[in-house]
C-alpha cells in the first residue's frame, strides 16, 4: 500500500513536469518580461536623480548624468504635507479595505446561497450598477446634501466599499468552493446562517478575501478621484491626490493653450514644478506601495495555497 | 481595476444632473435663499435711503449696525495657501469693520477648477462670490442662470466700482445688455509680441530695435542658431504668431469657437481665421520658422512651460501676450533679472475677449448678495483689503516702503499670484523687482486702444452646442500642430478646413453673424 | 422581480410567501443590509439623473424646470463624419483589449504555474504587478521619456545608437494603434494574470494526477482540464469587459498621446471626444447623453453575449 502510494507520487512528479529546456525558456522569458517592467521605473527614479539643467538638454537618460538632489531637496520643504498625506491615505486604506471585505463577503454569502429565492434578484440588483450609472452630479448630490460628508474621511471611504465586480467573484468563489452539502449539514446540526458563514464558509474562502483586500488596498491606496471631488479644505490631503493635482494642474494648462494665454494675458504666472521634481513626486508617491507590495503578496499568495490545500 | 474605469467614465461624463435629489434639494435651496433674501433686501432697500441721505454713494459702512454679520465665500481658481487663515483673519477684522462681514476664500486649484466648479454650480452649494471669464464659461454659465444680474446691485452698491473702472470695461461685458459680473479693473488693450534674453542679442551683437514684424525676427533667429546652437531661438507651447492677440482677430467672446473678425476692419463680418490673410501669413511664417529649426521640435507636445524652459538657459524668446513690465514680470519669476525685454509687434486693440478676461460674479445661490456686491466693491476701492487679499500680510509676507513691496522669508506662504482675478489692479502695491510707476504705464498703455467693432458683444453657443461640441474634437485635432508649424501648411490647411466644415463650421458661422448682427443692430 | 407580477387575487399567498421568506431568511436580509444600503447610495439614487439628457439645463429653474429637448443632447455624438471614426476606434482598441487580456494574461498564468521555482515564480509575478500601481498620468511621462521628439531615449539615444533616423512618435499615427495596446497589455498583465493564476491554483491537483497516470502531456492536460475549469472565469471577466466596451479607458487614450491633434484619427474614442466637448461647450445634458449612449448600448451587449454564452453552457452564464 505505502508502496504504490509513493510510486504514485513520483511517478506523477516526474511525468507532470516540464522538460528542461521549456523549463529554461519559460525562466528567461521571465526574466526579460520582468526587466520591461522595472526599466520604465528606473527611468523615472534616474531622471528624479538628475540635475534639471542635463534633463533639459539632453534628454532623459537611465543613468543620472550629474547626480543631484535637488528635486528631493525641493520636496523636503513640503514634508510635513507628505507626511501628514501618508497618515491620511494609510487611515483610508486600512478602514476601508477592512469594512470593504466585510460587507462585500456578507452581500455577496446569500445570493451564493442556491436555496435563497431571492438569490437572482439581489444579483441582479447589484450586477445592474456596474452597467448603469446616474452620473457624477447626483450622486455628489446625495454625499453632499443628504449626508453632508464634503471634507471628511468617509467621503473618501464610503463610495468604495462596495463594490459590484468584487461581490460576483465572490459570489462565484462561494458557489464553486463550498460544498453545499457541508452547509446543509451544518444547518441540519443546528447552526445559524450568521454562525455557518463565519465559521465554515470564511475559513474556507481565505484566497478570495485575500484577493478582495489587496485590491481594495490598491484602489484605496490609488484613488484621487474622491479627493478631487470632495476635498476643498487643506486637511485629509491624500497622497495620491496629492500627486495628481500637481500633475493635472500642469496637464491642465499645457492641454489648454487657451487657458494658458489668457492667464498669462490677465497677469498670472505659471510656475510648474521642474521635470526633476515631478519624477521625485511620483518616486514618493509610488515607492512605498512599491515597497509593500512584496510583503502583502506574501500573505496573498499564502491565501490563495491555503484555499488550493484544502483537500 | 473596475473602478477606476467607471471613475473616469463618471468624470468624463463629467455632470450629470440629477432630478429627484437635485430637484427637491435645488429647489428648497431657491426657496431659502430667495426667502432669505427678501427680508434682507427690504431691509437694506429701507436701510438704503439713510445710507444715500448720509453719503450719497451708498457706502454700506455708515449701518454696519443694522447689518446681520455674514460668511461671504469667495471662489476664484488658483492654488490654495499655506497662509490662507491668517490673512482670512486679518482680513475679518476689517470686513467686519466695515460690513459686518467675515470672508471664506476658497481658491480651486488650476487642473480642478473645471471638475469642480462645476459641481459647485450643479449642485446649487451656497457661493457668493465666483470668479469667471470669456475663456472660463461666462456666457454659458448666464445663460445657464448661474450668475445674478448685477445691475440694481451695482447702483446700489457698486458706486467705487463705476468710478474707478473704466466704463468700457462694464459696457464691454455686458450679455443681451446686462452686467452678470465685474470685470477686474486692469489692463485693457491687447497688443502681442516677443520676449528676449536682451543679454544674448547683446553679446551677438544683434540689433533688436531693427524687429517691426514677424518677419523681420528670421535674421536675428538666424543669428541665434548659428552662434548658439544649443539654444531655441523660438521656445513655445501652443500659442504663437496666430494667436488671436497676434493676428488681432476678435472671436466675439470664446476664443474656442471658431468664427472671427477683424479687429481693425469695419465691416463686421465673421469669417473663419483661415480666411483672414493675416492669419495665414502667421501660419506660414511659423511653418518657415519650424522648418528652419528655430522652434522647438515638440512645441505641440511639450508639457515644459515657457518659464520653466527660460529658466533652464536654451531660449531665446517666446511669443506673448503683452502689457508693459511683462519681460519684467517673466524675468523675476525666472531668475532672470534685468535679461529680458520685450517689443511688441502689433497694435493695441480691445474687444469682448479683453474687457471678459477676469471677473467676479455674484452667485444666484448667494445668501446675500448685496453683502456680495458690497465686498466686490470694497475690493475695487479699498487698497488695505485688497493688498491683503493678493499679498498677504504686511511686515510678514513682504515689507514696504511707500508702495514697494520687498519679499521676506514668509513671502511664499502666501503668494496666489491671481492679483488679476480679484477687483483693482491699480490699488495694489508693487514689487520692488517691478517698475514702481507700473501703474502708470498701464494707465497709458490703456490709451488709445482700438476698438473692435464688436467690443461689448458675446457669442451665446447655446443654439449650436452639438457643432460647437463637434468642432471642440477637430481644433484640437489640428489648430495646435498647425500653429506651431508642426506640420505641412499645404497638405493640412485644407484638410483642417474640411473637417471643420464637416463638424458644422457654415452653422457655427452664419449663427455667430445673425447674433452680433442683432447685437448691433440693437447698438444704434 | 417575480414578486412584483404576482396578480392581486393572490395577495394572501403572496402576504403568507412574504413571511415565511422573511422568517427563514431574516439573517440574509440582516447580512446584506449594509451593502443594500451602500448600493441605494452609491447607485440607485443618483440613477434618477438620466433625465438630465434629455433636458437644456437651467439652474435657477431646477432640473424639473429646465425644458426638455428631446433627443437633440445625443445628436453631437453623430453629428460630424468623425463619428464613425471615434465609434470604430472605441470599438475595436476593446475588443483588441479584450483579446489580450484573455490571451496573454492566461499564457502567463498558465506558464508561472509549471515554474518549479516558486520564489522566481513569485518574484515575477510581484514585479509584472509594478505597472498596475501606476496612475495613467505616470505611464503618460514614462511613455513621454521614451518617446519624446527631443529628449526621448528612443530619438536621443536609442536610434542613433542603431544609427536610425529618429522618428516623430507623437506625430506619427501608424505606430500608435500598436503602441497603445502594448501599454494596456503591460498596464493590465500583472492583474489579470493573478486572476487566473488564483483560479488555476484552485483547481484540484487530482485531476492532473488522474490525467498524468493516463499519458495526457502538458498541452492535453492544458487543452482538457485547466482551461474548461477555469473557464467560469475567463467568460466573467469577458462579460465584464464586453458591458464596457463603448467605455474606454481615458487617460489612456487622453494622458498618454498628450493630446497630439495628429494621431487624434487613432486616439480619438468616445470618452476624450466627449470630454473635449465638454471642454468648449460646458454643457451637462451633452455629457449625460454620451453617458447614457455608452451605458444603454453596454446594456444590450451584456445581455446579448450572456445570452449567446447561456445558450453554450448555463453555467458560465452571468445571469
Amino acid at each position: 500500500m505505502a508502496n504504490i502510494m509513493s510510486k504514485s507520487v513520483s511517478g506523477s512528479q516526474s511525468k507532470n513536469q516540464l522538460s528542461g529546456r521549456a523549463s529554461a525558456l519559460i525562466n528567461i522569458f521571465f526574466v526579460i518580461y520582468s526587466a520591461l517592467c522595472i526599466l520604465p521605473l528606473l527611468l523615472i527614479v534616474s531622471v528624479s536623480f538628475s540635475d534639471e539643467q542635463s534633463v533639459m538638454t539632453h534628454g532623459y537618460r537611465f543613468l543620472p548624468e550629474n547626480f543631484n538632489l535637488a528635486a528631493y531637496r525641493f520636496l523636503i520643504k513640503d514634508i510635513d504635507q507628505i507626511v501628514h498625506s501618508y497618515g491620511i491615505s494609510i487611515t483610508v486604506t486600512v478602514i476601508g479595505t477592512i469594512l470593504s471585505v466585510i460587507v462585500i463577503a456578507m452581500y455577496a454569502y446569500p445570493i451564493s446561497r442556491s436555496h435563497f429565492p431571492q438569490a437572482k434578484f439581489f444579483t441582479f440588483f447589484v450586477f445592474l450598477t456596474m452597467l448603469i450609472s446616474g452620473g457624477l452630479v447626483p450622486w455628489y448630490l446625495v454625499y453632499v446634501q443628504m449626508l453632508d460628508l464634503r471634507n471628511t474621511l468617509w467621503s473618501l471611504i464610503m463610495p468604495l466599499i462596495m463594490s459590484a465586480f468584487w461581490v460576483l467573484i465572490m459570489r462565484t468563489f462561494f458557489k464553486e468552493t463550498v460544498p453545499e452539502a457541508v452547509l446543509e449539514s451544518a444547518k441540519i446540526d443546528g447552526a445559524g446562517e450568521l454562525r455557518i458563514f463565519i465559521r465554515i464558509v470564511l475559513p474556507l474562502s481565505l484566497p478570495v478575501l485575500a484577493t478582495v483586500a489587496l485590491f481594495q488596498t490598491l484602489t484605496y491606496w490609488n484613488d484621487w478621484f474622491l479627493s478631487l471631488v470632495f476635498i476643498s479644505d487643506n486637511h485629509n490631503i491624500s497622497v495620491q491626490y496629492f500627486l495628481y493635482k500637481m500633475m493635472v494642474n500642469i496637464q491642465y494648462l499645457s492641454s489648454n493653450p487657451n487657458a494658458m494665454a489668457e492667464i498669462t494675458r490677465a497677469g498670472g504666472m505659471v510656475n510648474f514644478p521642474s521635470e526633476t521634481v515631478r519624477m521625485a513626486m511620483v518616486v514618493v508617491g509610488v515607492g512605498p506601495i512599491v515597497f509593500a507590495y512584496p510583503f502583502f503578496q506574501k500573505y496573498f499568495i499564502k491565501g490563495l495555497t491555503v484555499g488550493s490545500v484544502k483537500g | 481595476m473596475k473602478h477606476t474605469k467607471s471613475k473616469t467614465a463618471l468624470l468624463l461624463t463629467m455632470l450629470i444632473v440629477s432630478s429627484l435629489a437635485a430637484t427637491a434639494c435645488g429647489n428648497s435651496n431657491e426657496a431659502n435663499s430667495s426667502n432669505k433674501a427678501a427680508p434682507d433686501a427690504s431691509g437694506t432697500a429701507s436701510a438704503a435711503p439713510d445710507a444715500s441721505a448720509d453719503s450719497g454713494t451708498g457706502n454700506a459702512s455708515t449701518d454696519v449696525s443694522k447689518l446681520k454679520p455674514y460668511k461671504l465665500k469667495l471662489v476664484y481658481e488658483g492654488a490654495p495657501q499655506a497662509d490662507e487663515a491668517l490673512v482670512e483673519e486679518a482680513l475679518n477684522k476689517i470686513l467686519t469693520e466695515k460690513i459686518n462681514a467675515t470672508i471664506d476664500i476658497a481658491p480651486i486649484d488650476w487642473g480642478a477648477w473645471d471638475d469642480k466648479i462645476n459641481l459647485m454650480i450643479a449642485s446649487r452649494e451656497p457661493v457668493d462670490i465666483l470668479f469667471t471669464a470669456s475663456w472660463n464659461g461666462y456666457a454659458k454659465n448666464v445663460a445657464k442662470g448661474v450668475y445674478m444680474d448685477l445691475g440694481p446691485l451695482l447702483d446700489q452698491y457698486g458706486q467705487g466700482i463705476k468710478d474707478s473702472l473704466d466704463p468700457a470695461f462694464l459696457s464691454g461685458s455686458k450679455i443681451g445688455g446686462k452686467n452678470y459680473a465685474v470685470p477686474t479693473n486692469k489692463e485693457l488693450a491687447s497688443s502681442g509680441g516677443i520676449v528676449y534674453r536682451k543679454d544674448i542679442a547683446d553679446e551677438l551683437g544683434i540689433d533688436m530695435s531693427k524687429v517691426q514684424k514677424i518677419e523681420d525676427l528670421d535674421a536675428v533667429y538666424k543669428i541665434v542658431k548659428e552662434k548658439k546652437p544649443n539654444m531655441y531661438p523660438l521656445y513655445t507651447t501652443g500659442g504663437t504668431f496666430s494667436s488671436h492677440s497676434f493676428v488681432e482677430l476678435d472671436y466675439l467672446g470664446d476664443t474656442t469657437i471658431p468664427g472671427a473678425i477683424d479687429k481693425n476692419g469695419t465691416d463686421a463680418k465673421v469669417k473663419p481665421a483661415e480666411e483672414f490673410p493675416q492669419y495665414l501669413n502667421a501660419l506660414k511664417v511659423t511653418r518657415d520658422y519650424f522648418l528652419k529649426g528655430y522652434i522647438n521640435k515638440d512645441a505641440a507636445t511639450s508639457q515644459t512651460s515657457s518659464l520653466d524652459a527660460y529658466k533652464t538657459g536654451n531660449v531665446f524668446s517666446t511669443v506673448e501676450p503683452l502689457k508693459p513690465g511683462k519681460a519684467e514680470e517673466i524675468a523675476s519669476a525666472t531668475a532672470l533679472d534685468g535679461k529680458l525685454a520685450q517689443i511688441t509687434l502689433t497694435g493695441k486693440t480691445v474687444a469682448t475677449s479683453e474687457t471678459t478676461g477676469a471677473m467676479l460674479a455674484i452667485s444666484t445661490t448667494s445668501k446675500d448678495p448685496e453683502r456680495a456686491m458690497m465686498l466686490i466693491n470694497l475690493l475695487h476701492t479699498d487698497q488695505e483689503i485688497i493688498n491683503l487679499l493678493n499679498f498677504g500680510i504686511e511686515g510678514t509676507h513682504y515689507t514696504r516702503s511707500g508702495n514697494v513691496m520687498t519679499q521676506t522669508e514668509k513671502s511664499g506662504q502666501y503668494a496666489p499670484g491671481v492679483a488679476w482675478e480679484l477687483g483693482n489692479q491699480f490699488l495694489n502695491y508693487v514689487w520692488s523687482s517691478e517698475a514702481p510707476d507700473k501703474w502708470e504705464q498701464f494707465k497709458k498703455f490703456n490709451e488709445g486702444a482700438k476698438s473692435s467693432p464688436a467690443l461689448g458683444f458675446t457669442f451665446d453657443s447655446e443654439p449650436v452646442k452639438s457643432e460647437v461640441g463637434a468642432l471642440a474634437n477637430v481644433l484640437r485635432e489640428y489648430q495646435k500642430a498647425l500653429e506651431t508649424g508642426s506640420v505641412d501648411l499645404d497638405e493640412m490647411l485644407p484638410k483642417f478646413i474640411a473637417a471643420q466644415k464637416s463638424a458644422g463650421l457654415d452653422k457655427v458661422i452664419a449663427e455667430k453673424q445673425k447674433q452680433l448682427d442683432e447685437f448691433l443692430a440693437s447698438q444704434k | 422581480m417575480k414578486v412584483m407580477l404576482v396578480p392581486p387575487k393572490q395577495k394572501a399567498v403572496f402576504t403568507y410567501s412574504i413571511v415565511r421568506n422573511l422568517r427563514t431568511f431574516w439573517m440574509f436580509y440582516v447580512m446584506m443590509l449594509p451593502g443594500i444600503v451602500l448600493l441605494l447610495i452609491n447607485n440607485y439614487i443618483p440613477m434618477s439623473g438620466i433625465i438630465i439628457a434629455f433636458k437644456t439645463i437651467n439652474y435657477q429653474e431646477g432640473i424639473l424646470g429646465s425644458p426638455w429637448t428631446g433627443l437633440k443632447n445625443f445628436e453631437y455624438l453623430f453629428a460630424s463624419k468623425d463619428s464613425y471614426i471615434i465609434i470604430r476606434n472605441t470599438l475595436l482598441y476593446n475588443s483588441l483589449f479584450i483579446v489580450l487580456n484573455i490571451v496573454f494574461p492566461l499564457a502567463f498564468a498558465l506558464m508561472l504555474n509549471e515554474m518549479k521555482n516558486r520564489f522566481l515564480s513569485k518574484l515575477h509575478q510581484t514585479i509584472m504587478f509594478l505597472p498596475y500601481f501606476l496612475s495613467m498620468i505616470v505611464i503618460s511621462y514614462l511613455v513621454y521619456g521614451f518617446m519624446s521628439d527631443e529628449r526621448g531615449y528612443f530619438n536621443g539615444t536609442l536610434l542613433p545608437a542603431l544609427g536610425l533616423e529618429p522618428v516623430r512618435w507623437y506625430f506619427t499615427k501608424e505606430v500608435w494603434p500598436i503602441i497603445l495596446p502594448i501599454i494596456n497589455t503591460w498596464k493590465n498583465m500583472g492583474y489579470y494574470t493573478v486572476v487566473y493564476m488564483a483560479a488555476i491554483i484552485g483547481i484540484d491537483e487530482e485531476f492532473y494526477e488522474a490525467a498524468t497516470i493516463d499519458g495526457a502531456n502538458k498541452w492535453q492536460q492544458m487543452k482538457k482540464i485547466t482551461i474548461p475549469l477555469i473557464m467560469p472565469v475567463i467568460t466573467i471577466m469577458t462579460l465584464l469587459q464586453i458591458g464596457r466596451i463603448f467605455n474606454a479607458d481615458f487617460g489612456l487614450f487622453f494622458q498618454v498621446p498628450r493630446e497630439s491633434g495628429a494621431l487624434f484619427p487613432v486616439t480619438n474614442v468616445i470618452d476624450t471626444y466627449v470630454y473635449r466637448t465638454f471642454l468648449t461647450v460646458g454643457d451637462i445634458g451633452l455629457s449625460s447623453a454620451a453617458g447614457l449612449f455608452q451605458s444603454v448600448v453596454g446594456f444590450v451587449l451584456v445581455f446579448i453575449s450572456n445570452w449567446v454564452v447561456r445558450r453554450f453552457n448555463r453555467e458560465n452564464a452571468l445571469f
